[in-house]
């Protein structure tokens, strides 16, 4: 079966063309880098207005990199929940468009179950049951993956997501955007224990974060040095604020994966692409006799295929949604 | 020439057909904020209504506002995506020319006015009517429906949402233009967008419904802030 993906729920127009679920056939992602720049992150009617200049060149682009055309589409799959309102509904317009001019089945999806999806898609042998941790500048949390479609939400952020934290701290170093990144890359040489940030909520029994403190607490730390006109080891700064929050989120998630008395660990979205992340998550799985699977790079970050991917499986279970397909921009994960 | 028109940018979804210029439908479906979740099934009802599927139409005309930010998204994306799957021509449509071309037989000179959603101010723009369409004079208008007063020498006729209240603002600042200024209230109209479509289709003028975006005549808050954030 091959399905149409469409994604457009904060910031990334893409579309991709996914065979059975598993076989990118092709992937067009347009980034609003430009935009980021420029206004510092994120304004939903400036990224829905280039949504909609966007959304047909960007369908149009999977299709002739596949070699396909619309009719050859067996099914359109479409972020339809969680993200900005006004950016879903441009995906949305366009999915349930194709939906009703071909004739074929369509399928609004959660976002958060495309990341979840996005490493199904890089490892089709991961198994289930499995915990998965997803963390973005948009979201952050934690998943009893039961089945494929089915979970249980263990945790999320109470304020800022991870990566959301990176941007602000990012932002505030005038490192630029995003900050994942910039802030991974400056942290190569820098010294990750040169200082001591809290590692929010780690022993907090609960499976939900909290990124706005450690935020402070660097912002107040960056202050204070300058009031004191010390140096500022800005690779330092950098790893150790990345190093408090690699270190909660790898021990939330082994937390979970414990109390869950599993062996398998999923980590996805855009913060999953982090080298350090990445590094320690391995590390300490290893220790554990642990599983652990970081998508390809190219599956981190907001992407269609991953839509693509989960309609399939959604549509394997004989879920469709009708033409009145709307937007919900805070629906609960579900499932 | 059988013709698809819809227009989403006011508190309706506007589905209407025209063969030509000759009206076949014009439906205005409540939509106030749902839009999204209607408009395809309005699309479909208005279609199966005439005994029609959208692989009978010839071409397909879009609103492309100004209006609603949200609403003209939602109609320019169906819109585009409905002539790029369907490969049907397509036409984008100002919304205030289709309010003026629907309203052409009652005057000369007509004054189409949409509320911005922001107080007193407006999208307007000024048609010349013929029998047969309307002719833009001038520039698109954003501002202080006050600030049209001026502007208004000869008779016209406002038309648009909400248009009585415009019409007493006006008479408010100028009392003594009271005989030249008449109103008519009126919905966007699919069919008005469909019979402009079906007239530019004809002529070879179609848009490539890739590019086509809606028309804002405004920009975002964010743009304005950090265009004046540049100038100092």
């Amino acid at each position: 079966m091959l399905i149409l993906g469409i994604e457009t729920s904060c910031d990334e127009t893409s579309a991709a063309l996914v065979a059975d679920g598993t076989k990118i056939l092709s992937s067009a992602i347009a980034t609003q880098l430009d935009l980021l720049k420029k206004y510092g992150g994120v304004v939903p009617e400036v990224a829905a207005r280039r949504h909609t200049e966007l959304i047909g060149y960007v369908i149009k682009e999977a299709l002739d990199k596949a070699g396909r055309t619309l009719d050859d589409i067996e099914a359109v799959a479409v972020t339809s929940r969680q993200g900005l309102i006004s950016c879903l509904m441009v995906g949305v317009a366009a999915a349930k468009s194709i939906s009703y001019a071909k004739n074929v089945p369509l399928i609004g999806l959660h976002h958060i179950e495309g990341h979840i999806f996005a490493n199904i898609l890089s490892h089709p042998e991961m198994p289930f049951p499995h915990v998965c941790l997803t963390v973005s500048g948009g979201h952050n949390m934690l998943v009893h993956v039961q089945e494929k479609c089915r979970y249980e939400l263990l945790g999320t952020t109470l304020d800022d997501a991870a990566g959301e934290a990176f941007d602000k701290i990012a932002k505030f170093l005038g490192l630029g955007f995003p900050g994942g990144p910039v802030i991974d890359k400056l942290s190569k040489p820098g010294n990750p224990e040169a200082f001591s940030f809290p590692r929010p909520m780690i022993k907090n029994k609960s499976f939900d974060f909290s990124f706005s403190g450690l935020k402070t607490a660097v912002i107040n730390m960056f202050k204070d040095k300058i009031a004191r006109g010390e140096k500022l080891p800005l690779p330092d700064i950098a790893a150790s604020f990345q190093e408090a929050v690699v270190d909660t989120l790898v021990a939330k998630t082994l937390r979970a994966v414990e109390m869950k008395d599993l062996k398998v660990v999923s980590v996805t979205g855009g913060v999953s692409a982090n080298s350090r992340l990445r590094q320690v998550f391995t590390e300490t799985c290893k220790r554990k006799g642990i599983k652990v699977f970081f998508p390809d790079l190219s599956l981190c970050t907001d992407n269609a295929a991953m839509i693509a991917a989960a309609g399939y499986a959604r549509m394997m279970l004989g879920e469709r949604s009708d033409l009145r397909l709307n937007v919900f921009p805070n629906a609960p994960l579900g499932g | 020439m059988i013709v698809l028109g819809i227009d989403t940018s006011g508190y309706v979804n506007a589905v209407g057909l025209a063969d030509g210029t000759r009206v076949l439908a014009d439906v205005a479906f409540p939509a106030k904020t749902d839009s999204l979740e209607q408009i395809v099934d309005n699309i479909d009802s208005v279609l199966k209504s005439a005994g029609l599927s959208l692989e009978d139409i010839q071409g397909i005309g879009v609103g492309l506002g100004p209006g609603s930010w949200t609403g003209i998204k939602v109609g320019v994306t169906v819109g585009k995506m409905l002539a790029f799957s369907a490969d049907k021509p397509v036409a984008g449509i100002p919304t205030l020319e289709a309010l003026a071309y629907a309203a052409r037989k009652k005057s000369l000179f007509i004054y189409a006015v949409i509320n911005s959603g922001v107080g007193d101010t407006v999208y307007a723009a000024r048609y010349h009517t013929s029998k047969n369409g309307v002719s833009q004079e001038g520039e698109y208008f954003t501002g202080s429906i006050k600030d049209l007063v001026p502007l208004i020498n000869e008779p016209v006729l406002l038309v648009g949402g909400d248009i009585k209240r415009y019409r007493d603002i006006i008479l408010k600042e100028n009392p003594l233009i009271r005989n030249k200024v008449k109103a008519l209230e009126a919905l966007p109209s699919g069919a008005a967008v469909a019979c402009l479509a079906a007239v530019r289709l004809a002529r070879g003028m179609k848009d490539n419904p890739l590019s086509l975006t809606p028309l804002y005549l405004k920009e975002s808050t964010a743009e304005v802030f950090i265009n004046k954030y540049k100038v100092k």
